[in-house]
């Protein structure tokens, strides 16, 4: 049976207390509640997609790119969305500031070979 | 608790070795249990080292050391801990040795990282990162410095010229440091303020300039530590652990509250401080984790040297040079001594010992050394 791709970057969101997480841990980071991804034991946190408009909190441009990444260079940031949760993600313009909205998409954001590995990416607010 | 001296320091000369990672590290060794003035007698070995596994395509390096040195049956365990495992390293030996476990311990930090090209070495200094939330990105450590700077300047007003003055006095520094990797001074017209400094010093993760990195180096450093109570069995009169202190902080960098205080940096140097009975005023010189320039700035101020923000004055009026009133990295730092990853913590705290001892080399001695302290980062400051 063919599979489809899930291209979301998600938050995680406690059962319990209601508090969020990115990236997804093992208990609530609040109160402590635990978690199970096989939903065998305990139940596995609700999946909140991160996407919609975000500020930029700070970047920057890098020129010295890890293996992998043939280009003169990428530009990241940190982010905060509207509901509290930051993320760290590559943003696909060059006309930067701090302190500015954005757009959260999904996108390739790393290929290996037979498999692209979908990811955060940020573009200006239309 | 028992006292915790270092009777014994060894260093090789950091930059690119022709040598393999054991033999690099037993080198050392052989030379801190030479100053020490023993040959054998070691209860315990802790070998520093993070890329053991992923580069040289060996493990169990500890007890590889032992044999290569012949101190059987001696206790043996590697340490890796990101860029802090030397730090943690020289912990685990002073724990070993307060707990009553050992009486005589040699802390070894080694790494090889030459033989990868500058993509690689990036690459696997990455590895540290969140996989999917950071590393998956291409996000990097000096991605995260990048931006960490972009905040900083934007909130206290700190200047690439500022940036430029730290990596000038740690390239000074470090030319008078026979076990440097880089020993070239560099004056501040090359690189900061005219058309060729874009050539020269080109932006690598922007605030940051190629200078305010540090190179890719091969290297080691041992030390021997001691019961303070057996101190006089050996050569050298011991210099006393006073404090030590460890913290971490979260994984991912966003998720901090204030993404510009390094809460682990503080954390640490409380507990040191603490312990010690002693605060910032006391500290004489320190050697600080400047894998970017951006660092020394900020660890300078979460260690309680200067105020928040008050950093840049004390550059600006050359009060970190060794001449100045707390000389900062008299070793050349990270930025210009090298900074092969499991071996910089030990090399820290040899250069604490070489200067509280008063044998650092003409023009890079601190004047009336008392209190010497060390601040060995990981990551973006996750472990320190």
């Amino acid at each position: 049976m063919l599979k489809k791709i899930d291209k979301n970057v998600y938050a995680s969101k406690c059962p319990k207390c209601g508090h969020l997480h990115y990236p997804a841990p093992m208990r609530c980071h609040e109160c402590k509640e635990r978690r199970d991804p096989s939903k065998t034991v305990f139940a596995d946190f609700e999946k909140v997609p991160l996407r919609g408009t975000c500020k930029l909190l700070t970047f920057t441009r890098v020129y010295a790119l890890p293996d992998g990444y043939d280009l003169k260079y990428m530009n990241f940031g940190l982010v905060e969305f509207e509901n509290g949760i930051r993320a760290a993600g590559q943003i696909m313009t060059d006309d930067l500031k701090l302190g500015m909205p954005l757009i959260a998409k999904t996108g390739v954001v790393k290929e290996v070979i037979g498999k692209d590995i979908y990811g955060l990416q940020f573009y200006p607010c239309e | 608790m028992r006292n915790v001296g270092i009777v014994g320091i060894g260093h090789i000369k950091f930059g690119k070795l022709e040598f393999e990672l054991v033999d690099i590290m037993a080198w050392t060794a052989l030379e801190a249990m030479k100053d020490a003035g023993i040959e054998n007698g070691i209860d315990q070995v802790f070998v520093s080292n993070m890329g053991g596994g992923i580069i040289n395509r060996q493990c169990g390096i500890a007890s590889a050391l032992v044999s290569n040195l012949n101190l059987e049956p001696a206790m043996a365990e590697l340490v890796e801990n990101g860029p802090a495992s030397g730090s943690s390293a020289v912990k685990l030996g002073y724990m070993a040795i307060a707990s009553g476990l050992a009486n005589v311990v040699l802390v070894t930090g080694g790494e090889t990282m030459r033989s990868l090209n500058g993509w690689q070495a990036t690459d696997f200094v990455a590895t540290l990162l969140h996989p999917e939330a950071e590393y998956n990105y291409g996000l990097t450590l000096p991605a995260f410095a990048g931006m960490f700077t972009r905040l900083y300047m934007e909130k206290y007003g700190l200047t690439e010229q500022h940036l430029a003055m730290i990596s000038v006095k740690n390239h000074d520094n470090a030319a008078l440091n026979p076990f440097a990797h880089v020993r070239l001074p560099v004056t501040l017209e090359a690189i900061y303020g005219n058309p060729d400094a874009n050539v020269i010093n080109p932006y690598m993760a922007e605030p940051l300039r190629i200078y305010d990195m540090c190179p890719v180096s091969d290297g080691a450093a041992s030390l021997i530590l001691c019961n303070m109570d057996i101190a006089n069995r050996f050569r050298k009169k011991p210099i006393r652990i006073a404090g030590i202190g460890q913290a971490t902080d979260t994984h991912c960098v966003h998720n901090r509250k204030d993404p510009l205080e390094l809460t682990a940096v503080k954390g640490a140097s409380e507990k040191a401080y603490k312990m010690a009975g002693i605060g910032p005023k006391e500290i004489s010189f320190a050697e600080l984790h400047d894998a970017f320039s951006i660092l020394e700035v900020a660890e300078s101020e979460e260690i309680g040297l200067f105020e928040r923000g008050k950093a840049k004055n004390a550059i600006e009026l050359g009060e970190t040079r060794v001449t100045g009133r707390i000389p900062i990295n008299s070793s050349g730092g990270l930025k210009a001594k090298g900074h092969p990853v499991g071996a910089t913590g030990v090399s820290q705290i040899h250069e604490l010992v070489k200067q509280l001892r008063r044998e650092a080399e003409p023009g890079r001695q601190v004047k009336e050394p008392n209190y010497g302290l060390a601040i060995n980062f990981g990551g973006h400051a996750e472990e320190n």
